[in-house]
């Protein structure tokens, strides 16, 4: 059993189920070739050959409509946006057409294809490279967003998102592409879409996140232990659909919640979630619940990306705050 | 019945061959005779690729952040940018330093932008020109509807935009052509094919013979230009810009080069090409041919080369100062990140900076 | 003096090896000259000087490990020292008034930094710079009410609609593992603990002392092995914990005296039938209460839940309808509930819905006792061993069987005075003949 990165988990994802289903292919620019901009298709086309990874022409609106139709056509196309930010050209595809096929026909054809895409700030990138809008692929009926946390979970989660015969969205949270190493099986085993990960049990406060900030919110739950704040950590994964028992049952038990995303505040999954929280779980919450979040303005360029980014002192911050109720 | 009702041809041109002597069996254009023009344009590109050099030593020292070169691109740049005027638009996609040079853009805005700081986008030179571009080839569609603007305007001005190999495959090129050739747009469309598009070699975007009849599939003029010869490239735009601001519609060129750095500073194109075909490169590269004919017209020499050098390396070093200068002496405050996302600031924002302001950011970043 | 720190070399390592010094103390170089090649995780990369001046030290020699940030070598750029203002060129090359006609070497030179020549480590990106570490993670296991699980497995077993506690855990340690939930779940979600069919005692084998390692560095080894807690025996530490965060238990004992009884008189019955009449004295403790919601339902009919103690471990099964049963139809309950309990059989629907508990350890030995109450339950009765007690009648004493009884209640929604009425109630009905 191999020790990897996240990214490594991608790869040795796609390489298990290349080699198990012959109609997966890699759709992408750079990333036959060059195994990707990140590395994560790295060997595939050696391994594979070019008529299963495709290097294509620069065009994301000619990526996400080919395979649209090649899905429609028996095959499992895993696409490749080389950022999140030129993901942007693909919503016509993925949103009229990907996630509308099997609706629209009444389930005579259907649309099993992952759009996959290093996703997330931190990584002193250029602008537009470090975007992070998954409200906006969660907020459409019809496509799964997935967004792996750990390289387990990026090795299970991309299995089970080829194999969903609906289209997902998976975004990889490049800011931790390489931040640690973890065991991987290559077992082929899937992980559940659609259910949350508790990463930590806690009591006091639960700490809802996914992505990247798994790291900052682990981070703040230790910090926490030390005044005695026990924090329970839930990673939520799959932002759409959510999995909001796992979420109440939590907050049944700590009466406090707290959720953290990169992306910007407003309209974001955090919001989603609060709301579901108030719906259900109203009489358990014992404080308001505080979302921890970027802010409702452009990423900026890289000098004052960690200024964006919410932090593990902020993360602190809130639950602190709402530990004050009582 | 059948008939051909409509074919097609694209021309090459080149006036100043590898060697750097005046092709033979063709009319030369009159800046070939231009040899204090010529020089002038020679030392804006020797300068560029001395600054563009030293911008990757910064990124290399960690003084920098991501930066892609310009090199072997500076006659194409240098040709787009000379042949403009003032009340002309710029819109770049993200090397063309020498064009931006040209029009006024300041070397140490550049370092500012791959800096990290968006006060670079705020550069010198006109106001009118659009920042780097990153979303490959949406620039292409700016510039036609500024060229839109200006013909609804009746204004005797012309947009101008760059766009590489890879770019002329996303649609956004391909409905830049369309659109300047159904309004007839005073447009000029450059595509500078540098052989890659990070790791995609030319033969991959498609197998066209050319990219620039990709224009002519849409209606416009378009020809094919030997991009490391100055005098070509430069004669090409002239053109184009004079037919484009005497309502004459749009044209498309495609300037031939070589990039001969990697994609950017963070990519390593010994990965995905061979050496030999960089190396068979750097015969043909632009500043080698130019200086050679201006030293065989009598006009250049090692002494001028040497000051040249030396001139160019202090006003690099001085745009590096002033960057870090800028950089650590004036940095941008954490509010900045608030006070540009609409012309007053909403009332959800406020509590938002109040929160950055309380939490700002422990260490630095490069 | 400045000091040159070892540069991020954009890859986000910690630290570099000093392949080879490309200049000598003492010399002098240019901005921009190479002065060291520097060897990062993968490839050699050569470091341009970032002063102009003489230099002066070196902080490390070929094979040592700088620290990125950790001083790398110092100069001496006092005045005019080898400055740029020389006629030096920066970066370009020597070229004749002739024309040449090979490419100058503007480029690519020996201090053509990062474009040709050297090898570079592969950032691994087009843009910005990905932190890299070593460090490994493992996933831990989280306790979640007693059962060790990963959050992938407890994922799976929310998904698969499975209830952790009632998963028979084969992974080391007494971790459920993935296949144990699909196990599980093949089986139908399960709420309660569900026993098993096969035949197998409670206890498991003594599994391989993993904790041994633990105490090698302790002064004593214990004189038992550790093993994992499993199936029935680990539902009960769950249900006996959850009962005794909730419940507010209190306990009145007392004697009923059945020196009345016929002679074979069916014990558990009589049990049985004085409950339903202290349920019918006092109903509240006949009832469920909710603590969630704040509320209570008193039941019109009462089904006991009886203690059963059995080779696979205590289970608490239901008699159902004792309010309208005689003696004959209880006592067929009582025996089906034996007869299952010797099968391993009792079925699910046996094991839940009971309105008050019974808990007879009158066989072996004990007195009073202070049993547990189940949620939503509200009420236990423990009926304690026979014993002959001296009793004062009029003119001597007696020797009477004395059958000894103690009521739990929960005290969040049961008053003492109910308690002891409905005891009272179940004594007087007890002490009757028949």
């Amino acid at each position: 059993m191999a020790e990897i990165t996240l990214v490594e988990a991608v790869t040795l994802a796609l390489a298990h189920e290349m080699e198990v289903d012959p109609t997966v292919v890699v759709f992408g620019e750079d990333v036959g070739v060059n195994g990707g901009v990140f590395r994560a298709t790295a060997g595939l086309q050696q391994k594979f050959g070019d008529d299963r990874v495709l290097d294509t022409p620069l065009a994301e609106v000619m990526i996400a409509g080919m395979c649209v139709g090649m899905a429609s056509q028996g095959m499992k196309p895993v696409a490749e946006a080389q950022f999140e930010g030129f993901m942007y050209p693909m919503v016509d595809h993925i949103v009229n057409h990907a996630a509308r096929l099997r609706h629209r026909t009444r389930g005579r054809m259907n649309c099993p294809v992952v759009f996959r895409a290093p996703w997330g700030g931190g990584i002193h990138a250029p602008e537009h490279h470090s975007d992070s809008n998954e409200a906006t692929w969660a907020h459409f009926p019809g496509v799964r967003t997935v967004i792996p946390s750990s390289p387990s979970r990026a090795y299970g989660l991309l299995l089970a998102a080829i194999r969903d015969p609906d289209p997902v969205v998976f975004l990889e949270p490049k800011r931790i592409y390489r931040w640690q190493r973890e065991e991987v099986e290559d077992n082929g085993e899937e992980l559940p879409l659609d259910v949350c990960f508790v990463l930590r049990d806690g009591t006091d406060v639960t700490l809802v996140t996914w992505g990247a900030m798994v790291k900052e919110t682990m981070e703040a739950a230790l910090e926490l232990e030390k005044n005695g704040v026990s924090a329970e950590v839930i990673d939520v994964a799959t932002v759409a659909p959510i999995d909001m028992e796992t979420i109440i049952e939590s907050v049944e038990k700590t009466g406090r919640c707290v959720i953290v995303h990169e992306a910007p505040k407003h309209c974001g999954v955090g919001g989603e979630i609060a709301a579901s929280l108030a719906e259900k779980a109203i009489w358990h919450l014992k404080a308001p619940i505080k979302r921890v979040t970027g802010y409702d303005t452009i990423m900026p360029l890289y000098r004052s990306e960690m200024n964006y980014m919410p932090s593990m002192e902020r993360i602190v911050s809130a639950a602190n705050e709402i530990l004050e109720f009582e | 019945m059948a008939a051909t009702i409509a074919s097609f041809k694209v021309d090459f041109f080149q006036f100043l061959d590898e060697e750097g002597r005046l092709v033979d069996g063709v009319q030369i254009p009159a800046l070939a005779r231009d040899t204090k023009q010529l020089e002038s344009l020679y030392r804006l590109m020797t300068l560029t690729r001395v600054f563009d050099k030293k911008s990757v030593a910064l990124q290399r020292t960690g003084k920098l952040g991501t930066y892609a070169s310009c090199l072997g691109h500076e006659a194409a740049h240098v040709a787009i940018g000379s042949a403009m005027r003032e009340e002309d638009c710029f819109a770049p996609m993200y090397r063309e330093y020498a064009a931006q040079f040209f029009r006024g853009v300041k070397m140490s805005d550049v370092l500012m932008y791959w800096g990290g700081d968006e006060r670079g986008n705020d550069f010198s030179g006109p106001k009118h020109d659009f920042p780097w571009c990153v979303p490959i080839a949406t620039q292409c569609l700016h510039a036609a509807g500024a060229a839109l603007a200006y013909k609804l305007h009746g204004q005797p001005r012309v947009a101008v935009s760059v766009v590489g190999d890879g770019g002329s495959s996303k649609g956004d090129f391909l409905e830049a052509i369309n659109a300047a050739s159904a309004w007839k747009l005073p447009l000029v469309l450059v595509i500078v094919n540098n052989q890659w598009a990070i790791s995609v070699p030319r033969a991959k975007q498609n197998t066209a013979r050319t990219l620039a009849q990709k224009g002519i599939a849409g209606g416009l003029p378009s020809i094919q230009v030997d991009g490391n010869d100055l005098i070509a490239s430069r004669w090409a735009m002239d053109k184009a810009i004079a037919a484009a601001r005497e309502g004459r519609g749009a044209s498309v060129i495609e300037m031939l080069t070589y990039r001969l750095s990697d994609h950017t500073t963070a990519d390593d194109a010994r990965r995905y090409r061979d050496q030999d075909e960089v190396d068979s490169a750097w015969k043909k590269e632009p500043l080698l041919r130019l200086r050679n004919y201006l030293t065989d017209q009598g006009h250049w020499d090692q002494v001028k080369e040497e000051e040249l050098l030396s001139d160019c390396a202090e006003r690099v070093n001085a745009a590096v100062e002033e960057y870090q200068d800028r950089i650590n002496n004036d940095p941008q405050p954490i509010d900045s990140m608030f006070n540009y996302m609409f012309k007053d600031l909403p009332h959800h924002l406020e509590e938002q900076r109040e929160i950055a302001r309380r939490f700002p950011a422990k260490g630095g970043s490069h | 003096m400045k000091t040159f720190n070892l540069p991020d070399l954009g890859e986000g390592l910690p630290d570099a090896e000093i392949v080879e010094w490309l200049v000598a103390e003492g010399d002098t170089v240019k901005v921009d000259d190479p002065i060291v090649s520097m060897e990062t995780a993968k490839a050699v990369v050569e470091v341009p000087s970032p002063y102009a001046g003489k230099v002066a030290k070196f902080h490390g020699q070929a094979g040592d490990v700088i620290k990125t940030g950790a001083p790398l070598v110092e100069f001496d750029t006092g005045e005019g020292a080898g400055d740029e203002k020389a006629a030096d060129k920066d970066g370009a090359e020597p070229e004749s008034s002739e024309r040449k006609l090979e490419p100058q070497a503007v480029e690519p030179a020996d201090d053509d930094v990062g474009q040709t020549g050297e090898e570079r480590a592969d950032t691994g990106t087009v843009v910005g710079n990905v932190t890299t570490s070593d460090e490994v993670v493992r996933q831990s296991h989280s306790s979640v009410g007693g059962v060790k699980v990963t959050p992938a497995v407890r994922a799976l077993a929310r998904k698969l609609k499975v209830d952790l506690g009632s998963v028979e855990a084969t992974g080391p340690e007494g971790v459920v593992t993935s296949s144990d939930v699909r196990k599980a779940a093949e089986q139908g979600p399960t709420r309660k603990p569900a026993q098993t069919r096969e035949a197998q005692p409670s206890r498991e084998e003594p599994r391989p002392a993993r904790r041994q390692a633990d105490t090698d560095s302790k002064p004593e080894a214990p004189s038992g092995e550790w093993e994992p807690i499993r199936g029935t025996r680990r539902t009960m530490a769950r249900a006996m914990s959850e009962s005794h965060a909730r419940v507010v238990a209190t306990t009145i004992m007392d004697d009923a005296d059945i020196h009345a009884w016929q002679h074979g008189e069916d014990i558990t019955v009589r049990l049985l039938r004085s409950l339903w009449a202290g349920a019918q004295a006092e109903p509240g403790l006949n009832a469920w209460y909710d603590d969630e919601q704040n509320m209570r339902m008193i039941h019109k009919g009462m089904h006991v839940g009886m203690a059963v103690d059995t080779a696979d471990g205590l289970f608490v099964a239901r008699l159902k309808d004792v309010h309208s049963s005689d003696r004959r139809q209880m006592r067929e309950e009582i025996n089906r509930l034996r007869d299952n309990a010797k099968n391993r059989s009792i079925p699910p629907e046996d094991l839940k819905d009971y309105t008050i508990m019974l808990s007879n350890f009158g066989v072996f030995a004990g007195r009073y006792a202070t049993p547990i109450v189940n949620p939503p339950c509200v009420a236990i009765v423990a009926a304690g061993v026979l014993r002959h007690e001296v009793v004062p009648v009029l003119g001597g004493m007696e020797a009477h069987r004395t059958l000894p009884l103690s009521l739990t209640f929960d005290h969040r929604v049961c008053t003492g005075g109910e308690a002891a009425r409905f005891l009272k109630a179940m004594i007087q009905d007890l002490q009757k003949s028949q």
